[in-house]
């Protein structure tokens, strides 16, 4: 499984979204239901579990769309 | 990773939820987010669910909640409706037409922070003397039950509350626990005076204690700062996660089918190894690993004792063997009066919880069954599903936590008949290997109920029996007139009422005390007339005469006080067969279809000489 197939089983999975809703480039504001700041905060906790890593509370700020957290996985070293 | 792939694939291949429960409880993987979505699916696609709704009062974020109660609530097969009231919106919501109110739960959640309870505790508890501290704990204390109490002035379910543990160390560090200013001791003494002002004036309210929940997993695992400081959410997974199975659990003991008895297979599960073939001084039992591990187990079973559930024994092996165990094992701590009842044949386990069901006069639904073999488990699953089945481990050193996480084996309050249940049954087991005894020897039944010694003590209008009282309306389904069930409130209101008699009693003979088993309730006419209301006893001590002894002794009662008629009726239920003849076989004359009469100026009642009991009237 690729590290976007990955993102997309838990933002389906987390955000109860269709993962076919979900793109290479969809962004928070693309599901403002599903992807609200509860949302959000659940998503990071599952961001964390599901790839072994530690957020900082700056970055919840900045991973908003699959784009972002993409590239910030990259920098975590996981591709 | 691949291992625990591994495990949660075996957790969405279960196919009852007991099963899953069970798994998940004996793994110790620790689920990550979506691993529990997938779980939820699968649970929700295991058979019917249960409506359970659940009301959540917080002044901390309580939506991120939501998942872990959702996972809870599939592994019990609720299907969950939650209300959150708006954030720090407490005493508002006791109102009326409150959208809690209107959520109709059968739980109401008050998730508190310390500090709400008083502003002074937003500042150091070191800072105040022990004079000071003493004040500061009154009002603290008073505004949690005042806020309690309005509450529970409304039809919101069982009320669980909780306070958040502090996020921090106390104030003053290491020297907390010498000083007589200790913030520990002052909110340890907090938490006593509360519980203990619960029990004693609100119903159906419980104190559920988060520290505990820190205890198990520890601060540093209990708060998640991030979450805490950007968005008012206190914990991680794991706490999340935990609180939810205790609230959620607390939700199986009131809607689930209640849990009476605990089921135990003997080998591999009261000790190690296999008692026809190690031998007495082959298994495992004892103060070193891995008997260590098992004598613990037998202690923390004696809890569940405790909390009121009973103890049986189902094992296939020769009688003989396993009593030698009972009997003579010196670290064995489950002896013979320590179960209920027991099956040690070589029967199907399945057939063997059927009769100890009948025997115990108990549902199958009732059961919780122990056994470290998964054949053995699998064939109860299958054929009786209403069972809960648990697998001992395979590791000793898991098997005393084994029953912990089983939600149905908590309990919300405890009477002094459930301290001492199985002790009773067990008295009743002897009992019947008397009769059995006193059959051959070629006894009656008259005789045998002579030689029993029996000892009827009957307490009149008795306040300090309510929660007992009320517990046998509820429970009491077989021999009982009439079937209506009151709550403590209502039976409170009988006994308080000049004009109604409200008789209870107890039975004690050579073998034990029974505790109370039976409840008459009278309510007097201005027309010298008495109406039974209530008359029904525990089927614990059918078949001794007592249940006529306690009829006659109070029809005498009822003719010294001047009544001269008693109208009592006979109720059908599915299950109360057994009572349908008594009233007519005892001397009523029968008015109508279930309606009885007994005219006491023409006809006297039983001498209680004639019954072999003696009885004893406390006024």
């Amino acid at each position: 499984m690729s590290t976007f197939e990955q993102l997309q089983s838990v933002i389906a999975s987390t955000l109860k979204i269709p993962p076919a809703n979900i793109t290479e480039t969809s962004s928070k504001d693309d599901f403002s239901g599903s992807w609200d700041s509860l949302g959000h905060v659940n998503l990071m906790m599952a961001l964390e579990q599901t790839f072994g890593i530690y957020l900082d509370v700056e970055d919840f700020a900045k991973l908003v769309s699959v784009p972002t957290i993409l590239q910030y996985l990259k920098d975590q070293g996981i591709e | 990773m691949a291992q625990s792939k591994f495990a949660i694939n075996t957790f969405v291949q279960t196919t009852s939820r007991s099963e899953l429960r069970a798994l998940l409880a004996a793994s110790s993987v620790k689920l990550t987010l979506p691993q529990a979505q997938d779980i939820i699916a699968h649970a929700e696609s295991l058979g019917a669910k249960t409506a359970f709704r659940l009301g959540v009062i917080h002044t901390y974020t309580s939506d991120l909640l939501d998942p872990w109660f959702t996972f809870e609530a599939a592994l019990q097969g609720f299907d969950l409706q939650i209300y959150h009231a708006p954030y720090g919106i407490t005493f508002q919501e006791a109102s009326k037409n409150s959208g809690l109110v209107q959520h109709k739960p059968d739980m109401t959640l008050l998730l508190l922070r310390r500090e709400d309870l008083h502003p002074d505790l937003a500042y150091p508890l070191s800072r105040l003397s022990p004079a000071q501290q003493e004040e500061l704990l009154n009002e603290s204390i008073a505004e949690l039950l005042s806020l309690v109490a309005q509450f529970r002035e409304h039809a919101v379910g069982l009320i669980v509350l909780t306070l958040l543990p502090s996020l921090n160390a106390p104030g003053l560090g290491l020297f907390d626990a010498q000083s007589e200013r200790s913030e520990a001791a002052w909110w340890a003494k907090l938490k006593m005076e509360v519980t203990a002002r619960i029990s004693a004036s609100l119903s159906s309210c419980l104190f559920v204690d988060l520290d505990e929940v820190l205890l198990q997993i520890g601060r540093n695992n209990f708060f998640d700062h991030r979450f805490w400081y950007s968005s008012r959410f206190p914990f991680k997974t794991e706490a999340a996660q935990e609180l939810a199975r205790r609230v959620v659990g607390l939700g199986a003991v009131i809607k689930s089918p209640k849990a009476k008895v605990i089921v135990l297979d003997a080998d591999n599960t009261l000790w190690g190894g296999v008692i026809g073939e190690d031998g007495m001084s082959g298994i495992a039992l004892g103060p070193d690993y891995p008997g260590n591990a098992f004598v613990d187990f037998q202690r923390r079973l004696l809890n569940f004792q405790q909390r009121g559930f009973l103890l049986a024994l189902c094992s296939k092996n020769n009688a003989a063997d396993l009593d030698q165990v009972l009997q003579e094992h010196p670290h064995q701590i489950l002896r013979d009066q320590h179960f209920a009842a027991r099956r040690v044949n070589w029967e199907p386990k399945p057939e063997n919880l059927k009769a100890l069901a009948d025997e115990l006069n108990l549902g199958l639904d009732s059961f919780i069954f122990v056994d470290d073999s998964s054949h053995e488990c699998a064939a109860v699953r299958y054929t009786l599903p209403q069972v809960e089945v648990i697998q001992t481990p395979s590791r000793a050193v898991e098997v005393p936590f084994c029953l912990d996480q089983v939600a149905r084996l908590e309990v919300l309050s405890l009477t002094a008949e459930d301290l001492t249940k199985t002790e009773m049954y067990a008295q009743e087991r002897m009992r019947r290997e008397f009769i059995g005894n006193s059959g051959s020897n070629g006894l009656g039944g008259e005789n045998y109920l002579h030689s029993l010694g029996m000892k009827m003590t009957i307490n009149l209008d008795c306040i300090a029996h309510l929660s007992r009282l009320s517990q046998l309306t509820q429970k009491t389904n077989q021999f009982n007139l009439t079937t209506r069930r009151y709550n403590e409130h209502q039976i409170g209101e009988f006994i308080n009422n000049r004009n109604c008699l409200v008789a209870d009693f107890s039975l004690a003979d050579v073998f034990g005390d029974s505790g109370i088993v039976g409840l008459a309730i009278f309510t007097i006419r201005s027309d010298n007339r008495a109406d039974l209301d209530a008359f029904m006893m525990s089927c614990r001590v059918i078949g001794r005469e007592a249940e006529s002894a306690f009829l006659h002794a109070l029809l005498r009662v009822l003719a010294g006080r001047g009544i001269q008629e008693v109208y009592a009726e006979f109720l059908p239920t599915a299950k109360n067969g057994l009572a349908k003849d008594f009233l007519a076989n005892q001397g009523f004359l029968a008015e109508a279809e279930g309606e009885y009469i007994w005219d006491l100026q023409s006809q006297a009642p039983k001498n209680l000489d004639t019954f072999p009991i003696t009885v004893m009237i406390n006024v």
